[in-house]
């Protein structure tokens, strides 16, 4: 009888453990796989392009998903290689950042020539349209009490402009409780075939108005300021200030008229 | 028996007399958010604590750090207190009145933790013109 309870006890206490790890076990993984987001507010990018229209920015949503190794987060697909303090390193696959500007471009009449003559009559111009490029390559990324690096190099894979880009970017956060500030700069190395893809013109796309314009590699240049303040557990106010420059190649193309993008946003944002 | 029935009668009305009591009770907190990352695991807090009772009476602080009330107040409808708090995780204020577990109005404070413990999602930025 004694040997009975003594085992019985003993089970209890073994499967008490078990319930306790296991506890332990869900409260590790408490913290949600989905990171879900959208801040609302207003704020402008700018367009390099000529017959351009600035960007506005209403809403900005942040959707994310973390696996054990596959992540998506936010149009980036990866695949966590390696995963340690020292570092991180991830396959990503991703859509490149150039072709945005050229969705916000106008067609227009226009009564001067390629080196500022006037024409007999205007002519319909319109800037030429490019391809979104789905790139794939590799990322670093690590942080510390010195600030938070990022490095990553992509190719292009989907056959549009068959170029590569090199990207890296530091940033360093401060936080006094519900403020947090976090400045970030970083260049980014376009290829030739990059660059031209996006900003050069073909001899099938001059005319009276543009003339052909090959672009070779060159760097970009970009700064950002982001201002949050946290107004509760899902509620906080985002400011943010961005520029970039574009690379000399870049900006010498006929079809941009500004070298320097600026944008800003003002919003609140609620994270789920 | 009528005296009984006297008393059935005035039962619910002293428990509900009892229960308004109850809500009369006001109770404020400032700060309510600590937010902690992992440079800052902690926050260094200065409470202000503010309580209100429509009725006079005894009325006890507690938190969730001690067994013991935080204080206690004997014929008075109102008081505060401030304390200074270094918090790492969420815990509450409460008050109670002559039934010490009773409580008559709960607030609580919360920490939020801003880096993710997955390296991967704190180390990354958004690209350069996404926002949030």
């Amino acid at each position: 009888m004694f040997r009975r309870l003594t085992q019985l006890a003993l089970l209890l206490l073994a499967l008490d453990a078990t319930q306790c790890l296991a506890e332990e076990e869900i409260e590790e993984v408490t913290e949600s796989r989905w990171r879900l987001g959208a801040a609302l507010g207003y704020g402008v990018r700018s367009n390099p392009l000529v017959q351009s229209d600035d960007i506005p920015i209403i809403v900005d949503l942040d959707i994310a998903w973390f696996g054990d190794r596959w992540f998506f987060d936010n149009g980036d697909l990866g695949l966590t290689v390696a995963d340690r303090d020292a570092m991180t390193a991830s396959l990503v696959a991703r859509v490149n950042s150039d072709r945005v500007f050229f969705g916000n471009t106008d067609t227009r009449f226009v009564a001067f020539d390629v080196v500022g003559m006037p024409l007999a009559e205007e002519v319909e111009f319109e800037v030429p349209d490019r391809d979104y490029a789905v790139e794939f390559g590799v990322e670093m990324l690590t942080d510390g009490s010195w600030g938070a690096l990022q490095l990553s190099a992509f190719h292009d894979v989907s056959g549009t402009h068959e170029g590569f880009e090199l990207y890296a970017n530091y940033s360093y956060g401060w936080r006094d409780q519900r403020l947090y500030i976090e400045p970030s700069i970083g260049a980014s190395y376009k290829s030739a075939d990059l660059n031209n893809y996006y900003w050069g013109v073909s001899d099938d796309e001059a005319g009276v108005v543009v003339a052909p314009y090959e672009a070779e590699a060159g760097f970009n240049w970009h700064a950002r300021l982001m201002v949050g303040y946290q107004l509760s557990r899902h509620w906080g106010l985002s400011l943010v200030a961005e520029y970039e420059r574009i690379n000399d190649e870049a900006a010498a193309s006929p079809i941009v008229n500004e070298r320097n993008v600026l944008g800003y946003f003002a919003g609140a944002a609620y994270r789920f | 028996m009528r005296l009984l029935v006297t008393l059935a009668l005035l039962l619910p009305a002293l428990v509900l007399a009892e229960e308004q009591a109850d809500n009369d009770m006001r109770l404020t907190v400032k700060p309510l958010l600590c937010i902690t990352d992992n440079r800052n695991p902690s926050c260094n807090m200065s409470f202000l604590v503010v309580w209100q009772s429509d009725e006079t009476g005894y009325y006890c602080l507690f938190n969730d750090f001690t067994e013991a009330p935080v204080r206690c107040w004997s014929e008075e409808p109102a008081g505060q207190l401030s304390e200074d708090r270094i918090v790492r995780e969420n815990f509450s204020y409460w008050m109670t009145g002559n039934n010490p577990d009773s409580r008559l109005a709960e607030v609580t404070v919360e920490v939020l933790h801003m880096d993710s413990d997955d390296r991967r999602r704190r180390r990354r930025t958004r690209h350069v013109w996404d926002i949030n």
